[in-house]
């Protein structure tokens, strides 16, 4: 396989239902992973600028590289359907405060069937909380089951509103051929670090493949492979 | 009307107009009513669209004839025509949009060597370079540029506004007229655009510039 450096940055779609944790698994990305890398964020707010400013006050990136754009309403028509509003920005984003080595676009909350076109994300990662029900996984969907990583949130909660993590856990695994599936809480150690060791994978990934990953979401549901694994 | 023009005109071709209200929004903001939106489409076609849709037809001729410098100008003549910088980023965002994935459903020397040269790439003169790279004749071209402009705020309001969908596909049926009554003219306007008939809506110009500063909106316009 060639070995070019990549030109543009990993791009990594976070995906999953309103209120499931997104921006604030990405403020614990960055985290994470800004003293070792360059990071940039989209965020595709549905009616409040709320994401975007909610990351710039964590303060674990500079302001600039936090980016925000409207989607009359349709946050999964631009991720899939037509998604040049955020390509426009991913590579804006990159023009002006590149290089960059990630961008994490971020969807506005929406339904279980949402999941980005491989052609804006590299890979994607879906969010799911304990708090919405611990028979989400069972119920599956495209961002259930083909999501290049699905991670089940909030599991400090659990005890509070019932749900089982284990079985979430379980029944989110049958539903996934082989893909991960990550359980954390962001409000105690070790936070998001299964989740950023993903993404530290899929960048070495890219970095190996010149800058090309294949998404478990690409092409026929039961095409899986060429996909970093981190298990 | 062609297949192809029909592809052009239909939102699910991805250009990004879906995320736009054309200023309906911020009109919704300041009292717009549900019955006063037919009027507010129709006002932009007489006072915006149809200016852009000469634009893209004088676009669509300078591609197909291959004239790199005319198209240059017609850059430069929608900025002219366009005093609010809000509304000249917009024009290029969407003309932007437009070409990326037109260039991919019509590969075309003609689309590929205009984004390679055009700065600000707005969406009049995107549209005509499109429309020669697909194909279209002048009218197809200012018949796509008129509907979209109203479809677009018509769809806009739906989301803006609690109606029955099937009341704002009435609206755009009740001026499909209209548009094509502009579209049969300006497509047999042989003049130099410099010489027709100007944008005229200071109103949409300086609401644009409100609408791009609020903190709590649907739409990018």
């Amino acid at each position: 396989m060639p070995a070019e450096p990549a030109e543009r940055a990993l791009r990594v779609g976070v995906g999953g239902p309103v209120g499931s944790g997104k921006s604030s698994l990405i403020a614990a990305l960055c985290r994470e992973l800004t003293h070792d890398l360059r990071i940039g964020v989209v965020t595709n707010d549905i009616y409040t600028t709320e994401d975007a400013q909610f990351l710039r006050a964590t303060g674990v990136l500079p302001a600039e590289r936090i980016v925000a754009v409207q989607t009359g309403c349709c946050p999964h028509t631009a991720i899939r359907d037509d998604i040049t509003i955020n390509l426009e920005a991913v590579e804006q984003l990159e023009r002006d405060q590149g290089p960059l080595d990630l961008v994490l676009v971020e969807s506005g909350g929406d339904n279980l069937t949402a999941v980005f076109s491989p052609a804006l994300a590299d890979v994607q990662i879906f969010v799911i909380d304990v708090a919405g029900g611990d028979d989400i996984p069972r119920k599956g969907g495209p961002g259930i089951a083909r999501a290049d990583l699905l991670v089940i949130n909030k599991t400090d909660l659990a005890p509070y509103v019932g749900s089982d993590v284990g079985r979430m856990i379980s029944e989110a695994t049958e539903r996934r051929a082989g893909y991960p599936v990550v359980a954390l809480s962001l409000t105690a150690p070790p936070h998001a670090r299964a989740a950023a060791a993903w993404v530290g994978a899929q960048l070495a990934a890219f970095a190996t493949a010149g800058g090309h990953l294949h998404s478990s979401v690409s092409g026929t549901p039961d095409h899986h492979h060429g996909h970093a694994h981190t298990h | 009307m062609s297949a192809v023009a029909m592809l052009l005109a239909d939102s699910r071709f991805p250009a990004g107009g879906y995320a736009h209200s054309l200023g309906l929004e911020q009109a919704v903001t300041d009292g717009l009513r549900l019955e006063d939106v037919p009027g507010f489409i129709d006002a932009r076609l007489r006072l915006v669209a149809r200016a852009d849709a000469s634009l893209s037809v004088a676009a669509r001729r300078a591609a197909a004839a291959g004239d790199a410098n005319h198209l240059a100008e017609l850059d430069a003549e929608h900025a002219a025509r366009c005093p609010s910088p809000v509304l000249r980023e917009i024009a290029r965002r969407l003309g932007a949009q437009l070409l990326r994935s037109a260039a991919t459903a019509w590969p075309s020397a003609l689309i590929d060597d205009y984004r390679a040269a055009s700065a600000t790439t707005p969406r009049p003169i995107a549209l005509g370079v499109v429309g020669a790279a697909a194909g279209l004749d002048d009218r197809s071209v200012a018949t796509v540029a008129l509907y979209d402009d109203g479809a677009t705020v018509a769809s806009a309001a739906l989301k803006l506004l609690g109606l029955d969908p099937a009341d704002s596909a009435r609206w755009v049926a009740e001026l499909a007229p209209e548009i094509d009554a502009a579209a049969r003219s300006i497509s047999a306007d042989e003049r130099p655009v410099a010489e027709q008939v100007p944008p005229a809506a200071v109103g949409l110009e300086l609401a644009a510039s409100v609408h791009a500063r609020r903190t709590e909106r649907f739409f990018a316009s």
